[in-house]
């Protein structure tokens, strides 16, 4: 499967009378653009506000941030299962409005978190304090439940990406960058002395605000499978899930896994990458038996020699990455593991709720509980008060002059467990 | 082998749903943390812990509310997996509480995140 990745390079986002492209600068029809994405009657009132980098802009609470991407080529479209057919995506060529985004906010529970802040110190921890921002603001119907309230403004956010996207269409990008997976025993032919590595891909999918779809389908019912990694990046993954802004993988990083491009940078270098396998991670433990069972067969089925697992979440998956590592190190392959830590504010504490000796190659994405204090912004587009109700805040965090002092998990992305972020170590 | 739950809970939302379905133990005094250790204590005696006892995102030091399947049936060997699983998650509750208590959130609030305890013991169970 191949596929040819054309990136726009995006430099600023503007109103205009017409959604188009020009020179790096992406134009909104605003009108336009709410018309595409109403219609839902479970939602109240739809805005749009743009949040550019270096601005005093605060974004509270985050839902799911997307990247405008758009099918030139090939079969099918982006986001296969919600916005176009189930047809296998992943070859052909796909363009993208690099250097935007699209953020939903709302807040879908009392306690909703998350934070993108376009200058200051919260700045350096997400990836979205660099991107040209089109805030989607949404309001729900009164008393609307909650699970339909995220599927609503998952949708819009779904609808905005693809509206914009499509806005690249005829544009001629900047860079074009190929990706290529043979089916399995040619690519095995291919690079016959390479060690061949595969990407076991765990997905949040423990319930309510939990999820993550592949293909439209709730990945708790799904069990582990085979995906090629060009998949991914025309959106056959994305993100239902609302809860840990730091650690949760929003749409946008299922589209720009870092793991995935890593892994084909090396391809043909020093390893040979063989594709994803994608698994759940649900909360019955007979279903993590089963899928981890179910991934450890795959992995020694496709002939693998080494594993790179990374986790999504806190707590119940620790089960699954060390379930997952156990069971594909008993078979004689290598694994290494992309977590992050909630070490407490000093680091110092037992950073996973589960461990493993096998787990000997452990790639940490940093330590949630830091503390940090955000100075205020000149504007917030959201609910500021929501602040004072987030995981990793707490009563008192959102002071009288609109700081907040809070852990690095309120910040959308700040500890990505695909390592779609800033925090590094270094050794002198 | 589907074994039948006992589901241990501080949730009133969990005990109203689902007690017409399963056998329920329902506390609603005890903490996040007395939930697990009562877990912890079934399933020293031999039941089997059916779901996670740190399942979802939000964390123990976070929400208030706890619900735990473990088996019905007490089984003569102690399931060490069980044991494992459940004796972690009280270290990781214990040093996250410890860490920052919780806050003193609205009822609002408090009825969301019994929601999302209540729907994702829901799930896990079906």
């Amino acid at each position: 499967m191949r596929l040819e990745l054309g990136k726009i390079f995006i430099k600023d986002v503007q109103f205009s009378d017409v959604t188009k492209v020009e020179k790096g600068v992406l134009y909104i029809n605003k009108e336009e653009l709410l018309k595409e994405v109403s219609g839902d009657e479970r939602l109240k009132s739809i805005d749009v506000e743009i949040a550019r980098p270096g601005e005093e802009v605060r974004i509270i609470p985050v839902k799911d941030v997307i990247e405008p991407r758009v099918k030139v080529e090939g079969k099918g479209g982006i986001f296969p299962g919600f916005i176009s057919k189930v047809d296998t995506v992943g070859s052909g060529r796909t363009h993208i409005l690099k250097g935007a985004a699209v953020v939903t906010t709302g807040k879908i529970v009392g306690f909703q978190e998350g934070i993108i802040d376009m200058t200051g110190e919260g700045a350096k921890y997400t990836p979205f304090s660099k991107t040209n921002n089109v805030v989607l603001v949404c309001e729900p119907v009164d008393n609307l439940p909650q699970h339909e309230h995220e599927e609503a403004v998952r949708m819009v956010g779904f609808k905005a990406a693809c509206y914009l996207g499509r806005a690249g269409k005829d544009v001629e990008p900047d860079e074009i960058k190929v990706y290529e997976t043979l089916p399995l025993l040619e690519q095995v032919k291919m690079y016959p002395s390479l060690p061949k590595v595969v990407y076991v891909y765990m997905l949040q999918s423990q319930g309510l605000l939990h999820d993550t779809y592949v293909y439209g389908i709730d990945a708790k019912k799904i069990i582990p499978t085979f995906i090629y990694p060009t998949e991914v990046f025309d959106g056959a993954i994305v993100s239902g899930n609302c809860v840990s802004a730091c650690d949760k993988n929003p749409t946008y990083v299922h589209m720009n896994n870092p793991i995935i491009e890593d892994l084909y940078e090396r391809h043909g270098k020093d390893i040979n990458f063989i594709g994803c396998i994608i698994t759940n991670e649900n909360v019955y433990l007979a279903d993590k038996e089963r899928s981890s069972n179910y991934t450890a067969k795959l992995v020694e089925f496709i002939g693998a020699d080494a594993a790179i697992i990374s986790e999504e979440g806190f707590g119940n998956p620790d089960a699954d990455l060390v379930m997952n590592c156990n069971k594909i190190e008993e078979k004689g392959i290598k694994t290494v593991l992309v977590t992050d830590e909630y070490a407490g504010r000093d680091g110092a504490s037992q950073s996973l709720a589960d461990s493993t000796p096998k787990g000997d190659a452990v790639v940490t994405a940093g330590n949630a509980n830091e503390l940090i204090v955000l100075p205020p912004m000149k504007k917030v587009i959201g609910h500021k008060e929501a602040a004072n109700i987030i995981a990793g805040g707490y009563a008192g965090s959102l002071k009288e002059d609109g700081s907040i002092e809070a852990e690095i998990q309120v910040i959308t992305g700040a500890t990505s467990e695909v390592g779609f972020g800033y925090l590094s170590a270094k050794g002198f | 082998m589907k074994l039948k739950p006992v589901i241990v809970t501080n949730n009133p939302l969990t005990k109203a749903s689902l007690e017409t379905k399963y056998e329920v133990i329902f506390n609603p005094d005890a903490s996040l943390l007395d939930i697990l250790i009562t877990v912890r204590d079934y399933v020293h005696k031999g039941h089997r812990l059916l779901t996670h006892p740190l399942m979802g995102s939000i964390k123990p030091n976070q929400t208030p509310y706890k619900s735990v399947a473990v088996s019905r049936q007490c089984f003569d060997e102690i399931d060490l997996m069980s044991i494992n699983i459940i004796e972690e998650s009280i270290l990781k509750a214990q040093q996250l509480i410890k860490n920052k208590k919780i806050s003193i959130y609205n009822h609002r609030i408090l009825e969301d995140f019994s929601l999302i305890d209540f729907d994702l013991i829901k799930n896990a169970l079906n």
